[in-house]
């Protein structure tokens, strides 16, 4: 029985580490690096990773400008209904992205909430890679606006106030104490959401459509060429477990580095208010 | 390595499959999604699983096990008899193509020549998929190949064609004209002149290795119960 039981932890741990790590292993066990390499060279594997690419930038610089604003003032300020809003931001996390893709057509298709407003402007959103970058972000910027939050909610209130005291104006209170702090935070926030936008497919396959070239990103072609060509899809689905294991690797850098108290941040915030 | 991938993956598939408890006789039919209304009234207790008939032969070929595929086109099933997969297979059916346009066809859309204007948002199934592919032979067919140039969205099965058309998103697709039938009044169809339907022939097969019930399924299908659900879904017999 005393034994029984470290056993059934180290049993538990084993099949979950085999369960989670074999179909990734599986990927690289069925392409070589060589091949890899040459598959990826693939007009349609080359044309996805570029759309991926260019859409998941454009995406996170819009979550980053947009998010960390928005984190900041949740962390700092209470407010009635705070609760309530900070839900709604956080509903994405767990809402099927079939549902996205859908609640994106019927805000912004053409036959949508804002279709006409958006049609007079001359635009029309659907099938574009504005809205490759739309259901990217709306999916992927929870994941940062939350760990945002947390971010600024973890430094010490002591520095702020200090630089206020000091008379530094709101401003620069957060562009040269908050922000500086939250850094390691928000970077592992960042990587998180970047990650997320990467994998996007569902709701970009329903608002976005799937046309190489445009709209097409990396999950979209793997789920298209499939039936065509395995190895191109093995392909793509290796370079993306690459991706995504630097990804991973950064964000627990970053989260460490937030952990661990930095002295050169601390004497940076004082200096900054002078 | 291999047969634990293989035991894994028999272990969740009769996870997946034993859990309602309805299917009296175990059958997995994997379908052509433009078959919904069919597949399921051949035999209530069978599971039916839709999708392109291209993405259904793939899930074949890595060991899916269904008993009967129902394929749109010739192509899928005879890469799986290649593969050792299917047993025989035979053509129950055939099918016309039609353009679809939204309910309110803002573009004025009401023959091929109109999917090659500038501005047109087409969209069609992707390479592979059946009626994406009977539907660029149509295209071929009418001296208007440059029309792929206009298609905004290449669908993984012929219902995400319907679908985007009957959200009013796209401006046109071509489907088949049962799909079409199916939408009801959300979209418009237009048939295709005689002169470029292609050849669409839908195959029922026997998978590998071949159960009673799937014979039974086939054997339904190709008698009077078959013949009264494709006629009630507007299919055409097959080319004799």
């Amino acid at each position: 029985m005393r034994r029984a039981f470290p056993l059934l932890l180290a049993l538990s741990l084993a099949l979950a580490l085999a369960f989670l790590a074999l179909p990734l292993l599986a990927i690289f066990l069925r392409v070589s690096p060589a091949e890899l390499v040459a598959q990826l060279g693939d007009e349609r594997a080359r044309e996805a990773l570029l759309v991926s690419l260019k859409t998941s930038l454009v995406a996170h610089s819009l979550i980053l400008a947009v998010g960390t604003p928005a984190a900041y003032l949740l962390a700092t300020r209470g407010f009635r209904g705070r609760g309530l809003v900070v839900t709604l931001l956080e509903l994405p996390l767990v809402l099927p992205p079939a549902v996205a893709g859908l609640g994106l057509l019927a805000a912004f298709g053409r036959s949508g909430l804002l279709g006409e407003e958006l049609s007079a402007l001359g635009l029309e959103i659907p099938f574009t890679q504005i809205a490759v970058v739309l259901a990217i972000c709306f999916v992927a910027s929870p994941f940062y606006i939350r760990a945002g939050i947390a971010a600024f909610e973890s430094i010490d209130p002591a520095l702020p106030a200090a630089a206020r005291t000091l008379g530094a104006a709101p401003a620069r209170v957060f562009a040269r104490v908050s922000l500086p702090l939250a850094l390691g935070g928000l970077g592992a926030g960042s990587t998180l959401a970047f990650a997320r936008g990467l994998g996007e497919f569902g709701a970009t396959i329903m608002f976005a459509g799937s046309l190489p070239g445009r709209t097409q990103t990396a999950p979209l072609a793997i789920y298209d060429v499939l039936d065509e060509d395995l190895e191109v899809a093995l392909a793509l689905g290796a370079l993306l477990v690459v991706v995504s294991i630097a990804i991973l690797v950064g964000a627990k850098l970053l989260t460490s580095w937030a952990r661990s108290p930095s002295p050169s941040i601390t004497l940076s915030a004082p200096s900054g208010s002078r | 390595m291999k047969h634990v991938i293989a035991a894994l993956a028999a272990a969740l598939l009769l996870a997946g499959c034993g859990g309602s408890g309805e299917d009296d006789d175990d059958l997995v039919v994997f379908a052509a999604s433009s078959l919904s209304d069919v597949a399921p009234a051949i035999d209530p207790g069978a599971t039916v699983v839709l999708g392109g008939s291209n993405d259904l032969a793939a899930q074949i070929r890595d060991g899916a096990d269904a008993g009967v595929f129902l394929s749109a086109s010739e192509r899928p099933v005879e890469e799986l008899r290649e593969a050792g997969l299917i047993a025989e297979s035979t053509p129950f059916a055939s099918n016309r193509l039609v353009i679809v346009v939204p309910a309110g066809n803002p573009s004025g859309t009401t023959t091929l020549a109109d999917l090659n204007r500038a501005g047109m948002k087409l969209v069609l199934g992707a390479n592979g998929v059946p009626a994406g592919d009977y539907a660029r032979e149509a295209l071929a067919a009418a001296g208007l190949k440059e029309a792929l140039a206009q298609v905004v969205s290449f669908e993984d099965d012929v219902r995400g064609v319907l679908g985007k058309v009957a959200l009013g998103e796209a401006d046109a697709g071509i489907v088949y004209a049962t799909d079409a039938r199916a939408a009801g009044g959300d979209v418009r169809s237009f048939p295709l002149s005689e002169r470029y339907q292609p050849d669409i022939r839908y195959y029922a097969a026997l998978v590998e290795p071949p159960s009673d019930a799937a014979r039974e399924y086939i054997g339904a299908l190709l008698g009077r119960t078959g013949a009264e659900a494709l006629r009630d879904a507007g299919f055409l017999p097959p080319p004799s």
